[in-house]
């Protein structure tokens, strides 16, 4: 049962988190008010609008988010679901107008877009606010507000500020260079880009050899460290036996039974039986037969088949 | 009577016979070629026979528009290809090179991974190389991945580093990898003694389930959080392993080490091989690729022989590394190793250099891992 519950419980952290990998990356990248020559709606209409755009390296479906400004009723403006259009690709930005009609169709909202108020984007629980942008009450005809990002493969944006409106595009650097052009630049031979990836490839592999090595010496035995609890964990036969000559003490074993029995192969289950018993190091292979008294449900046959009618 | 004759001189136009040219005969030849020295001389046959098959298929001749070439959006090859194209191949290749991998040599000698480091000189040999025959840097990027000497390695760098150059560096990286007893053989002579060569190594420790289970937990993150950039193929490398060790996992990883890479290898051959079409590939540019695929090969398994003698110079008598063993830095698992037990019982047959060789071969599928992270971290 009590896995069961934390089945259940880990499945429903998986789902809220990839939920929230999903709307919370949108963020409210522009705004216009009056506009009075920039895009035009799908109507030839002139209207405020406000540009959304997706920080996130997937897609982000927007429908069944919420538009609003106001703080008492987030839910204000819904963002019809069914239109494929609301999906968002990465890095990618899509235009709603806030022309207070949203019959007009999946990207009109309900509310007029008015300068010295607040706009709420909300997400699809209607309570959640995923971004907001304050609006100037002095803002010029003509200017939108949005938040610049300073490079268009990060997600770090300046603070909301005028801005000369650039609807449908990220606010950001065009034409930026490519890593391998500046590289080209301020590396036109390559021994830089050389002399840093070697050093980092050593280092990698340095590292894991020590702690292999380190890990190796402790698992080998040459480097012990006490454990107290080692002895009351060992079987009640063993606790007797000195500590430390475990390897004198299995010869010993092995030579008796050698002596008693005449069978190699007695000793050398006594060698391996007390290796074991003692942790030493013991390579038990992969594929090694293994007899479980109490079969989990995924491997038991039994509990898989059908149970005969009495 | 006439139309039979207008309908037989279309059929031919249709035909590949009349859209043949030179270029289609020369590929086909040699995809002739490798598919001979598959099975001929058994060189990497999994590899060179998909792939030499993959290059007849891809260099029929035949008229644009019938929707079935690689490079047409929607065929049935495209969209084979796109396991290529999109680097969802290699990982899978990675997982199931992680489930059959048994990294007890290197968990026991740690030290050997750093030949696995030296090794990777090839890649940035052959980048310096690139940079000075004037490929752009990220182009010179995915040419130098061939030095890894690993296959999916160098598709999966090339799909996001050059995309346009990946036919002409997979090829040449498999061609490589397959003819690794052939190049290495006369370096790894002619770079050491005959002293040298009879360096007899202890045997490795034995090692426990404990440490074989951890290795690829603390191997993962400790390499992840170097190069994140390497995640895919780490993390699926390190993740068969686990499999493999985990020894509760044995359905898992038998299928990953079995059917998994078995299909991945014949779709990853065949697209590889039928993505070299003769008007994109016999270029002058591919020719070069090939030479600067065959540097790298040279220069890693020389950088691995002579950091193992220079290293040689400051270990004590009994410490001492065989310098047979460098050439195994490189990432050809486990061509390579063989290759370093071969030569080594040439001259002293009770020399079993196999198992020691295992440490830099695997250390060095971990090395270009890494080194193509990083490549992909500053270009990409």
């Amino acid at each position: 049962m009590k896995k069961r519950i934390l089945t259940a419980f880990l499945i429903l952290l998986a789902a809220a988190s990839l939920r929230a990998q999903n709307v919370i990356d949108l963020i409210i990248s522009e705004v216009m008010v009056d506009n009075d020559a920039s895009v035009l709606d799908d109507y030839g209409d002139r209207c405020p609008w406000i540009e959304v755009f997706n920080t996130s390296q997937g897609t982000v479906n927007i429908a069944g988010c919420y538009f609003s400004d106001d703080p008492s009723n987030l839910t204000k403006s819904p963002i019809v679901k069914g239109d494929l259009r609301t999906k968002i690709g990465p890095r990618q930005v899509v235009l709603f107008y806030a022309d207070g009609n949203s019959s007009k169709g999946t990207f009109h909202l309900n509310f007029p877009l008015r300068a010295g108020s607040t706009l709420y984007l909300v997400s699809n629980d209607g309570r959640t606010v995923i971004d907001t942008i304050d609006i100037p009450e002095d803002i010029p005809a003509g200017q939108s507000i949005g938040k610049f990002a300073t490079n268009n493969k990060e997600t770090i944006f300046d603070d909301v500020h005028a801005y000369t409106p650039s609807p449908m595009s990220v606010n950001g650097k065009h034409n930026q260079k490519s890593k391998s052009d500046i590289i080209k630049e301020n590396d036109p031979h390559g021994y830089t880009l050389t002399i840093v990836s070697v050093s980092v490839v050593f280092l990698a592999l340095l590292i894991l050899f020590t702690i292999y090595n380190f890990s190796g010496k402790v698992f080998s035995g040459q480097i012990k460290f006490r454990n107290p609890f080692k002895r009351a964990a060992r079987p009640a036969g063993l606790a007797a036996l000195p500590a430390g000559r475990e390897e004198e003490v299995a010869l010993a074993i092995a030579m008796a039974l050698n002596a008693e029995c005449g069978g190699e192969a007695e000793a050398a289950i006594a060698l391996a039986l007390h290796r074991f018993l003692s942790e030493c190091t013991h390579d038990a292979e992969p594929f090694v037969i293994t007899i479980r008294q109490k079969p989990g449900a995924w491997n038991d046959k039994t509990r898989n088949f059908r149970k005969q009618p009495r | 009577m006439g139309n039979i004759i207008d309908s037989l001189s279309q059929f031919w136009q249709f035909t590949g016979f009349a859209n043949m040219t030179v270029s289609h005969i020369i590929m086909i030849c040699i995809g002739i070629i490798f598919i001979t020295l598959g099975i001929v001389k058994e060189w990497e046959p999994l590899l060179l026979v998909p792939i030499g098959f993959g290059i007849i298929i891809g260099n029929i001749p035949m008229f644009p528009g019938l929707n079935i070439g690689v490079y047409e959006d929607g065929s049935v090859l495209n969209t084979l290809y796109q396991g290529v194209r999109m680097g969802w191949y290699p990982p899978l290749i990675f997982l199931g090179i992680g489930a059959m991998t048994d990294f007890s040599a290197l968990i026991s000698q740690p030290r050997l991974m750093l030949i696995g480091a030296a090794a990777q000189m090839g890649i940035f040999g052959a980048y310096l190389l690139s940079v000075a025959f004037g490929f752009a840097p990220n182009e010179a990027g995915a040419i130098g991945i061939i030095g890894g000497a690993d296959g999916p390695t160098a598709i999966f760098l090339s799909s996001k580093l050059a995309p346009d150059l990946m036919g002409a560096i997979a090829v040449s990286a498999y061609s490589y990898m397959a003819l690794v007893p052939v190049i290495q053989k006369p370096i790894m002579l002619l770079l050491t003694t005959k002293k040298e060569r009879l360096i007899e190594m202890p045997a490795p420790r034995v090692v426990s389930q404990k440490e074989k289970i951890i290795f690829p937990i603390i191997g993962f993150i400790l390499t992840a959080f170097i190069v994140p950039s390497g995640l895919p193929l780490l993390g699926m490398l390190f993740f068969g392993n686990l499999l493999k060790e985990s020894g509760v996992t044995r359905r898992l990883a038998e299928t990953a080490r079995g059917p998994l890479i078995d299909v991945t290898t014949i779709l990853i051959g065949l697209t590889v091989g039928a993505s070299t079409q003769a008007d994109k590939f016999l270029t002058g540019r591919s020719l070069l690729i090939f030479g600067l695929g065959l540097t790298s090969f040279i220069i890693a398994t020389t950088a691995g022989v002579l950091f193992v003698k220079v290293w040689n110079l400051f270990l004590k008598e009994g410490r001492k590394i065989n310098p047979l063993i460098g050439n195994a830095g490189v990432s050809a698992v486990p061509d390579s190793a063989r290759v370093s037990e071969v030569v080594g019982r040439e001259i002293n047959p009770k020399n079993h250099l196999l198992m020691h060789a295992m440490a830099p071969n695997v250390a060095g599928v971990i090395g270009s891992a890494v080194a193509a992270g990083i490549l992909l971290s500053f270009l990409g």
